[in-house]
Formats: C-alpha cells, sequence, structure tokens
C-alpha cells in the first residue's frame, strides 16, 4: 500500500476479509476483500441487509474481531493500538447505561477508566450532557429516561474521551420513527460541533442517505461492497431535504446498487 | 368513596385480611381443641394465651420469664446463625467471583455446586456436630455451607447475565480486569447476589435450629426439644414457633431492604413510572 | 479453522476431566486418611470411603427399608403440596386481587422454619390412626406438602399470569372462554414454570422428610436412622445413611430432569 493512502486516510481497510467456520465444518464467508479509506471528519454509513457483514466490519474496526485476512489501519496505526489509545467511541443498538448509575455518572464511567481526576470528569460529563441537550436530566436514573434520551446518553458517554472516531452499530434501529428523525438531527449537529469521524451502521436506506458523505452499500451471500454511493446533499441538512427529488433520486439510486438479494 | 377505594385496594389492606383470615380459622380450631382434648395448649393453644406466656412476669424456670428464656437462647442461636450466614456469604461470593475469572475453576466446581444442592445437609447435620464435636461451631458451619449455594449460584448466574455489549464497552475503553470488575461486572450482579441472600437467609436460621435439636445446652432449638418433651410450659414451645416463624419471615425481608437502599434505582423501579 | 474445532472438543474435555480428577483428588485425600488431618479428626468420626462401603454393602436390606420409608414421605409429600400449589395459583389468577395477596402469605409460609413446622404438624395427627407407623408417616408427609406447596403456588402463578404478549387478546378475538382461555393458553404456558418450581422442591422435599423424620414419633427412615447412630456412636453406620441421602438427593433430582427433558422435548 503507498504511503500517500496512509498520510491522507483517517481509516484505511485494505483487502478486509473474515471467514467464520459453521457448525457442520463449512466456511462461511462474513465478508470479502473490502478496500476503502475513509477520510477525515467524514460520516460513512455501512448499509445493508442482516447478514451481509456491515457490523462484522464495524467490529474489526473496533478491534472486536480479528480479520482473517487484509489489513486495518487507523491513523496508521492497528486497530488495537488504536483502542488501546482510546480512538474511538462505540455506541450500540441499544444504549447499554448502567442502571445503577445516574445519567452523569454514566457519562463518567470511561474518564473513570482512564483515571480522570473528579473534577475534570464532571465538568467534562456535564459539557458533554449539554451537548446532547439533556443537561436537566443529570442526576435521573436511566430507567427514568425515554429510548431515545437513552441513546443520547450513550452518545455523550462515547464522546467523553474525546474519541478522534465514532463508531455507531444500529444505533437508532429500535426507536420509533419521530424520536429517530429528531436524533438524526441531532446526531447532525453533534457532528458538525465535534468535527468527528463517523462510521454509522444501518439498514435503513433513507437514514443512510440523509446523515452521510458516502454510503457503503454491502452484499449478502457472500457479505461484501458492492457499492460506495456519494451522497452530495447540502449541508446543514434539516427535515425539508426528505422531500426533495434529489433525496428521492439517491435512494433509489442506493436501493439499486444492492446485488443478490 | 374514592379514598376508602384506594385504601380497600391497597396491597396491605389485602394482607391483612389475610391475616386476619388466618387468625379466625385459627381461634375457631383452637376453640375446638379446648373442648375436646385434655391438655389444648399441646395441640392448638389460643393466641391470647401465646401472648400472654410471652408478657407474663412469671419466672418459669425460677429465674427467668418464657420471654426473657427465649429471648437469652434465640440470641445464642442468631448470633451463631449470622456468622454462619456471613462466612458463607462471603466464600459463595468468592467461589463464584473465581469461577467468572477462570475458565478452569468453573469446569471444576460448576458440577459440585449443582451436586451441593441435590445433597441434604441439613440430614448430614449430626455428623457435622460429631466432627466439629463443638455445638456452636457445628451451627456455624452448616449455616455456612447452607448459604454458600444459593449465594454462589446466584451470583454466578448475575455475572453470566451481564450483557456482551457491557463487556464490548469496557473493551472498547481498553479497561483491565479489575476494572470490569468494579465498574461493571459486580455492580451488575447486586440484584442476582441478593436474590441469594434472601433465600438463604431463613435458610441459616433453620439450620442453626436444627443444630441445637441435636444436643443440650443453650440455644432455641435445645429450648424447643425441652419444651416438647414436658421438661417445662408448653408454652414455650408456641413461642419458639412464632418467633422463629417471625423471625425467618422478617430475615427475608431485610436483606430485601438493604437491597433497596444499597441500590435506588430499584426503588424508581418499585414506584413505577 | 481445525484449530477452532480442537479448541471446542478441548474446553468439552476439560469440562469433564477437570471436576474427575478434582473428584477423586478428594476420595483419595479422604481414603488415604489426608482429610482426617485437615478436618482434625480421625477415621472413627468419618470412617473411610471403603469402611462405609462396606457397612452399605453389609446393610443394604436395612438400609433399602429405610430409603423406601422417606422416598415414600418425600414422594408423597411432593405430590400433594404440588398440587395444592398449583390449585391455590389457579385460585390466585382466577381472582388476582385477593389471590396475589394470598400468595404473599403463602410464600411467607416458606420462611418458617421446618424445625418449627415438623413438631406442631406430628401434634396435630395424633389421632390420624392408633399405629405409630401410620400417623407418623403421615405427619411426616403433610411436613413435606406444606414446604413442597409454596414454591409450586408462587412459580405456577407466574406461569399462569406471565403470557406471551398479546395472547390473552388473540384469546378474546376468538370469543374464547374462561376455561377455554385456561386450557389452551394458561395451562401450557405454565408448564416451564412448573419445572422451575420442582427443580427446587425437589430437593426441598428429600430435606424436609429427612428433618422432619428427626421429629417423627416413630423411628424410621435414613434422616433418623443418621441420627439415631450417631447417638449410639456408630459413626461408620451413619456415614453409610449419609452417602445413601445424598444418592436420594441426587437420584430423585436426575429422575425430574429426565422428566423435565421428556415433556419440554416437543417444546424445541
Amino acid at each position: 500500500m503507498n504511503v500517500e493512502r496512509i498520510k491522507n486516510a483517517e481509516i484505511m481497510l485494505d483487502n478486509v476479509g473474515m471467514t467464520y467456520d459453521a457448525t457442520d465444518g463449512k466456511k462461511v464467508q462474513a465478508l470479502t476483500s473490502v478496500t476503502m479509506d475513509i477520510q477525515k471528519g467524514e460520516f460513512i454509513s455501512l448499509l445493508g441487509p442482516s447478514g451481509c457483514g456491515k457490523t462484522t466490519l464495524l467490529r474489526i474496526i473496533a478491534d472486536l474481531l480479528q480479520p482473517t485476512s487484509g489489513k486495518v489501519l487507523i491513523g496508521g496505526e492497528s486497530p488495537k493500538e488504536a483502542r488501546l489509545k482510546r480512538k474511538y467511541g462505540m455506541v450500540f443498538q441499544s444504549a447499554v447505561l448502567y442502571d445503577w448509575r445516574t445519567v452523569i455518572k454514566n457519562i463518567e464511567l470511561p474518564l473513570e477508566i482512564i483515571h480522570e481526576g473528579k473534577a475534570e470528569r464532571r465538568e467534562r460529563a456535564v459539557k458533554m450532557l449539554d451537548l446532547v441537550g439533556l443537561s436537566e436530566f443529570a442526576n435521573h436514573y436511566p430507567r427514568q429516561l425515554s429510548g431515545g434520551m437513552q441513546q443520547r446518553v450513550g452518545i455523550a458517554r462515547a464522546l467523553a474521551l474525546q474519541p478522534e472516531i465514532l463508531l455507531m452499530d444500529e444505533p437508532f434501529s429500535a426507536l420509533d420513527e419521530f424520536t429517530r428523525e429528531k436524533l438524526h438531527i441531532d446526531l447532525l449537529k453533534i457532528w458538525r460541533k465535534t468535527n468527528k469521524t463517523i462510521i454509522f451502521v444501518t439498514h435503513n436506506i433513507s437514514e443512510s442517505v440523509f446523515l452521510s458523505d458516502r454510503v457503503c452499500v454491502l452484499s449478502p451471500h457472500p457479505g461484501r461492497l458492492s457499492a460506495v454511493i456519494d451522497i452530495d446533499l447540502p449541508r446543514p441538512r434539516t427535515m425539508e431535504i426528505r422531500d426533495t427529488p434529489e433525496f428521492t433520486a439517491l435512494v433509489a439510486k442506493v436501493r439499486n446498487s444492492f446485488e443478490g438479494v | 368513596m374514592k379514598a376508602i377505594r384506594k385504601i380497600v385496594n391497597s396491597k396491605a389492606f389485602i394482607t391483612l385480611v389475610w391475616i386476619t383470615v388466618i387468625i379466625i380459622i385459627w381461634e375457631i380450631c383452637a376453640a375446638r381443641a379446648a373442648e375436646v382434648k385434655r391438655t389444648p395448649e399441646n395441640v392448638l393453644p389460643h393466641l391470647s394465651g401465646v401472648i400472654d406466656s410471652l408478657t407474663s412476669d412469671r419466672k418459669i424456670n425460677g429465674s427467668q420469664t418464657a420471654l426473657g428464656m427465649v429471648l437469652e437462647n434465640a440470641g445464642a442461636t442468631l448470633s451463631r446463625a449470622a456468622v454462619g450466614y456471613v462466612i458463607g456469604i462471603a466464600a459463595g461470593f468468592i467461589l463464584a467471583l473465581l469461577m467468572s475469572l477462570s475458565g478452569i475453576i468453573e469446569k471444576i466446581a460448576f458440577p459440585y455446586l449443582m451436586l451441593i444442592q441435590l445433597i441434604p445437609i441439613l440430614g448430614m447435620a449430626p455428623i457435622i456436630n460429631a466432627i466439629t464435636g463443638d455445638i456452636a461451631v457445628s451451627r456455624i458451619v452448616i449455616a455456612a455451607i447452607l448459604t454458600f449455594y444459593p449465594v454462589a449460584a446466584n451470583t454466578l448466574a448475575g455475572f453470566k447475565a451481564v450483557r456482551r455489549e457491557a463487556h464490548e464497552l469496557m473493551y472498547s475503553y481498553a479497561a483491565n480486569k479489575l476494572q470490569l470488575y468494579t465498574k461493571t461486572m459486580i455492580p451488575a450482579c447486586i440484584p442476582y447476589f441478593f436474590t441469594g441472600l434472601k433465600i438463604s437467609a431463613p435458610m441459616a436460621i433453620t439450620a442453626s435450629i436444627l443444630v441445637d435439636t441435636l444436643q443440650g445446652g443453650i440455644g432455641l432449638g435445645c429450648l424447643l426439644s425441652q419444651s416438647l418433651k414436658g421438661a417445662m410450659t408448653r408454652y414455650v414451645f408456641w413461642d419458639i414457633v412464632f418467633f422463629s416463624a417471625v423471625i425467618g419471615i422478617l430475615s427475608f425481608y431485610i436483606m430485601g431492604l438493604i437491597e433497596t437502599l444499597l441500590c435506588p434505582y430499584k426503588r424508581l423501579e418499585k414506584k413505577g413510572r | 479453522m481445525a484449530a477452532k474445532v480442537n479448541k471446542k472438543r478441548r474446553s468439552a474435555v476439560q469440562s469433564v476431566v477437570c471436576p474427575l480428577i478434582f473428584g477423586i483428588t478428594l476420595i483419595a485425600a479422604w481414603q488415604t486418611g489426608l482429610l482426617h488431618i485437615v478436618l482434625n479428626t480421625d477415621e472413627y468420626v468419618l470412617p473411610y470411603p471403603t469402611r462405609i462401603l462396606t457397612i452399605m454393602g453389609e446393610n443394604s436390606d436395612k438400609i433399602m427399608m429405610n430409603v423406601w420409608a422417606s422416598v415414600q414421605v418425600a414422594v408423597l409429600g411432593l405430590l400433594f403440596g404440588s398440587l395444592l400449589g398449583y390449585l391455590i395459583a389457579i385460585f390466585a389468577a382466577t381472582f388476582p386481587k385477593f389471590g396475589s395477596g394470598g400468595l404473599t402469605i403463602v410464600s411467607a409460609f416458606n420462611a418458617i422454619p421446618i424445625v418449627a413446622l415438623a413438631p406442631v404438624i406430628i401434634n396435630w395427627t395424633k389421632d390420624v390412626s392408633s399405629e405409630a407407623e401410620i400417623r407418623s408417616t403421615f405427619a411426616k408427609i403433610i411436613v413435606v406438602t406444606v414446604v413442597s406447596m409454596a414454591s409450586m403456588s408462587v412459580n405456577a402463578y407466574r406461569g399462569l399470569t406471565e403470557l406471551p404478549v398479546f395472547s390473552d387478546d388473540l384469546m378474546k378475538t376468538y370469543a374464547a372462554g374462561k376455561l377455554t382461555e385456561f386450557t389452551k393458553l394458561r395451562l401450557p404456558n405454565s408448564v416451564p414454570y412448573i419445572f422451575t418450581a420442582l427443580r427446587v422442591s425437589v430437593p426441598g422435599s428429600v430435606i424436609s422428610a429427612l428433618v422432619s423424620e428427626y421429629f417423627a414419633e416413630y423411628i424410621i427412615g435414613v434422616g433418623r436412622q443418621i441420627r439415631e447412630n450417631i447417638l449410639i456412636a456408630q459413626y461408620s453406620t451413619a456415614w453409610a445413611y449419609i452417602v445413601t441421602a445424598c444418592i436420594v438427593g441426587i437420584v430423585m433430582y436426575a429422575i425430574l430432569m429426565v422428566i423435565e427433558a421428556l415433556v419440554m422435548k416437543k417444546r424445541r
């Protein structure tokens, strides 16, 4: 791989592949040779139906899985080094908040892990909570919040360590449409303010078009990257953009790029 | 009207109704026993008789009232039960922790943990008494063994119930093992741990009283046997029955109370949103 | 790939071999007298495993007689208690307002020590029969019944009321009566909960049978034999009965597991 690529790309995937052993001894190709570069500050969606390997790809970047072939570099380092340096924050499908901690203490959790001082911890957590617009709920417990609010706390917690990259695994898929659309706007605002690189896994076509700079379409059997589509809609994006013919055309283009579904 | 309906529908009221029903049935049976039996207090005494025996200041064995005697013996039994309970809790928790930390230890201990549950430990009380040779130690040992299993099994279940995402979250923070346990695993298993505590608290008390009956000396069980044999008034027996029932039930609720005090989020849940 | 399959197989082998090694080590320590040093006791109070086995062989007839007496009490008490517990659960599910409050009371019974329960019940059943053996057995069965009842009623109530989402609405759309709803929905739904209850109450029934024997008038049963033999300092015989009691507990649980596997197989 050339030096130029390493220098420019925040995340670089080179021929990444993943093969599982099925119980009957056969090999299952979850992912075959994915090659792509993700630039700093980019909003990338990994889109596809279940079994296409989008979550596998995200987990490889997060160092939760080791690829069986190919190479991943994050800012020129391996995923493991990136993880140990806390270069990315993770947001899961459910918020994974700790019931026994208040909202503010949940956000402080990663800061406790890196032994941040008490005052700094609180200060940073308050800032993050403000960023996601939940300041008044600081001393509530997670169970007192709605699903959408819980997920916003999850995002605030992921940002608390000030990582350069945000990895999001279908974060809004359990929410209703109204909440989800509101969180789309909120997420884009947070992204603009913080200038993170976001990798966003989803199976929702219009969601991926609305949010992303580029949509990476993955197809199943075997899991592979079948298209990368630039979304050249203007920013900042508003709710109304969904009603424009340009948006509809892009959604159609993404939908047509699927293979073998 | 509304206020009355609210009271009638409340849980406390319904429980109260049930307790009243039970008391009425008890008293009817006691009245029947009084008619046909020569010594009705051997079969079923009136509740008033039991309360009288507890409140009267008549000395039973020359120096103590019934209540004083029950309390003194209860002190000996319950303090040993408590020591055994605490040892059992500590051992159960540590084993669950070790099993969660090491696959090999889990593999070794798991089948035996299952077996302990199936072995009638209470049936082994006499032999444990013979091995230790000291009734106080036996009480502690048996209460500890009985406490051990529910605590270990429930705590282990709690560790296993921690969701994969929570593990991955800690992994993404590059948290070390100690942090994983102190920040995630142990707090997450607390409700399960308390389930174990609630199950085993009455068991520890039962065990301790049972061990008492094996040997003379001081203890609720000894007193119970003596009263049954006719060495003192039969009301002492009934006092102990009621006392141990109340203590057994109380121990369960006290554990629940401690849990809600330790876990404020549980309180919210109960209130409902 | 081969490495991964191997790893799985190795893990399965480990989970059999590791506990086995531990068990053999323990028995070896016992047989060689190491365990006696650790527990600070002698081979009189804690006889060698071989000695216990010899005694069990020599007294097999007598042991079997006592096993039969204990098992009879445990099984009958378990059956009556479970049946009664299930009926209470049906009652509670039919009249939820007063029923659930009643269940609180029943589960509170669970916290009453059996040691307090057994003598009371033995007192009450004095008039059942003129023969000590019959009235003792009767009393012991009632003790086990009471102990088994609580766990069944609490679990069965959950099985009868914690239904799959919307399933009761579905029944309503069929205009199904209460009885149909019970037989088609609530009863089948409660089956796994019945087994949850039995997993607790089967070992519980063995323990309460043994303990109630302590207080019974008629001297019979595995539990009573443990105690009687210790009173006359026959420790080897007492140990033979302890081992028997353990085997009884394990066999009864194993039978439950087999029944559960047979019943639940169709559900998967």
